[in-house]
């Protein structure tokens, strides 16, 4: 990766580590000692750090010859291949979620969590497919309407049970499933595809329609 | 052979070859998958509905991504790629135009992996269904730029279909060193040129004075030295004529660190004297001496000649090609009578002897000595020893191509070449006998 490049993604790349930190911090505190919350919280920790360390060392290349290599570059080759490969941050969530269940939290602290936890792989996906935050713009009504039901979710948590049994906590569930599905059923006339635009503004990585030849304006 | 700095529109308008795209789910899937799963699974099992509440995002944006599954996904896409040149010199900047069809409304992102020895510019990533890449070739030689990554994300970025184009080869040409002095011999051909010979002539150089014979033109009478003598006297002028320049290329041995090699040297220095000598009207020609025989290309005049050299100098760079033998050179690659600028660092004995033989023929050598890198030594009394013997069998190597007559200069690399060459370059350079 060119200085650049390294510079330009810079500020995606801080985010991502930093949403995910503080997913692990505000699902973690205050620390408690059951149900293994110690582990999860150590995989919380390897799975935010490893993934931005994944993010960081993503464009670094690899030699196609591999045969002659020294010890400590077959090594080098090898950690880049395994951070590489392991899906990372699909552990660090089910580890977060893992310590907000432990957790006695109120509902609408789940809520910021879970709106913390979408920030934090949507950032994650521009940091490592390079992409402007523009590239999310179809996406925006879908995400409002998810946040919609995330407020919502956290709303019939709030709702004081009818009764004591387990009937009744089933009953809240039914209902935010039933609201999923609504959602989803309205889906189709939110997320309909946007007309087909132009390949990019003027002046936008890549095009030359902004006559300079080159992309960015180099 | 610079590239241009605007793109090859022209060119990029011609569909390119279509090729397969591999589509399968991004890693934001699989990541949005494991949140709505993990949330709903929470949510069922502790029966707190504010985790499916966590889910409904991540589900929601996976339905949409399966509801807008009418996007058309191309199995196929044409992939246009254009380099501004297929050929450079060492350290040019050269652009790469791509552009990418058929792609439908899926974001295009490109991704250039550069070959080795290949410098990418700035930018190796870039976005849209057509883009400008910049790179520079370090080392000279048959160069493959690199590979070419192409990623289509749908809308919802939730698949992804990759591609990877082998982008085509470039011949990078060794960089000119810095030349601007020629070695002149003392007895040229008569050939018209731009050297000045030691015979009267038709020149513009100032050669002596002679009594006026009829015939004579007005104008070069030397008004001064004919009041002095009281006859009429006339300036003669000196004739300009060319010369027949051979470039003798050892590519025998390439030590050194790659970029500053004896080989990349040699060619260097071989590209630099034969521009310098094109410049000065002088016919070049070359001999690529290697393993297994020698390639050569006979002596030509202009600067188109300056390209057939050094392409001659590539073509030898497959090391087992099967040439002439040195010893059956026609005259038409060797003429006699010609200058023999010999680029070597003297390091194979076949070749050293192939001098002298040349020398002994009659011809009038100049080496210049590309080694700068000795044999790497522990601190052992053996090595040290060996390394000392090595020194002497050099300097002995050198001492007797100079007893021959054939001067040996050492270039870095580095400096210019007129640096070792000032000493022969001042005067003619006589062939003693």
């Amino acid at each position: 990766m060119t200085r650049t490049a390294a510079i330009r993604g810079a500020p995606v790349l801080l985010g991502a580590g930093l949403l995910g930190a503080g997913c692990v911090a505000w699902a973690a505190a205050p620390l408690v000692n059951s149900g293994w919350a110690g582990f999860a919280l150590f995989l919380a920790i390897l799975g935010v750090a490893a993934g931005a360390l994944r993010l960081v060392l993503a464009r670094v290349p690899t030699p196609e010859e591999t045969y002659l290599l020294s010890a400590p570059a077959r090594f080098w080759l090898k950690f880049l291949d395994v951070l590489r490969l392991v899906p990372w941050e699909e552990g660090a969530l089910v580890a977060i979620l893992w310590l907000e269940v432990l957790h006695p939290a109120p509902p609408w602290h789940t809520a910021v969590l879970g709106a913390a936890l979408i920030s934090y792989l949507l950032v994650t996906h521009l940091a490592e497919s390079g992409a402007s935050p523009e590239a999310l713009r179809p996406q925006a009504r879908v995400l409002a309407i998810g946040a919609g039901l995330l407020a919502l979710g956290a709303g019939a948590g709030m709702i004081p049970a009818v009764g004591p049994g387990a009937g009744s906590a089933l009953l809240r569930l039914v209902a935010a499933g039933a609201l999923i599905a609504a959602a989803g059923l309205v889906l189709p006339y939110v997320a309909a595809p946007a007309p087909p635009t132009a390949p990019g503004p003027p002046g936008s990585p890549g095009s030359w329609s902004s006559g300079r030849g080159t992309p960015g304006g180099r | 052979m610079s590239s241009s700095t605007a793109p090859n529109e022209r060119l990029l308008r011609v569909p390119g070859p279509e090729l397969a795209l591999h589509w399968r789910s991004s890693r934001h899937a699989r990541r949005l998958l494991t949140l709505s799963v993990a949330g709903v699974f929470i949510a069922l099992l502790a029966r707190r509905p504010e985790f499916a509440g966590v889910a409904a995002p991540a589900l929601l944006l996976l339905a949409g991504g399966g509801s807008g599954r009418t996007q058309r996904r191309p199995a196929r896409i044409s992939v246009r790629v254009r380099p501004s040149a297929t050929r450079a010199f060492e350290g040019e900047l050269v652009a790469l135009d791509v552009r990418a069809e058929g792609h439908g409304d899926s974001h295009v992102r490109w991704t250039l992996h550069p070959g080795p020895d290949i410098d990418p510019g700035d930018l190796t990533a870039a976005d849209g269904p057509q883009a400008r890449f910049t790179f520079t070739p370090e080392r000279w030689g048959r160069r493959q730029i690199g590979t070419m990554d192409v990623v289509l994300r749908d809308r919802w970025r939730l698949a992804e279909g990759h591609l990877t184009v082998t982008l085509p080869k470039l011949d990078c040409y060794p960089a000119p060193a810095d030349q601007r002095t020629t070695v002149v011999l003392r007895r040229l051909p008569n050939r018209l040129g731009e050297h000045p010979a030691r015979t009267s002539g038709e020149g513009i150089e100032f050669f002596g004075v002679r009594e006026y014979v009829p015939g004579d033109r007005q104008r070069s009478i030397n008004w001064p030295a004919s009041t002095r003598r009281g006859r009429l006297q006339v300036n003669t002028f000196a004739a300009e004529r060319s010369q027949d320049v051979v470039l003798l290329a050892d590519a025998t041995s390439d030590v050194g660190v790659p970029g500053s090699s004896a080989l990349d040297l040699a060619l260097r220095g071989a590209a630099a004297a034969a521009r310098a000598y094109l410049e000065g009207r002088d016919r070049v020609g070359v001999i690529t001496y290697q393993w297994g025989g020698v390639s050569w290309l006979g002596p030509g005049l202009g600067r188109r000649q300056l390209y057939r050299i050094i392409d001659s100098m590539l073509a030898s760079d497959s090391g087992y090609a099967r040439g002439a033998s040195f010893r059956r050179l026609p005259r038409a690659a060797l003429p006699p009578g010609a200058l023999v600028v010999v680029f070597s660092p003297l390091l194979d004995q076949r070749f050293v002897e192939t001098l002298r033989d040349m020398r002994e023929r009659g011809f009038t050598l100049l080496v210049v000595d590309v080694l700068n890198d000795e044999p790497p030594t522990r601190w052992r009394r053996e090595d040290r020893m060996a390394k000392r013997i090595w020194r002497m069998e050099q300097e002995a190597i050198r001492f007797s191509l100079r007893e021959l007559g054939v001067p040996v200069v050492h270039w870095d690399g580095v400096q210019s070449l007129d640096l070792p060459l000032a000493a022969h370059t001042r005067r003619p350079l006589a062939a003693r006998r």
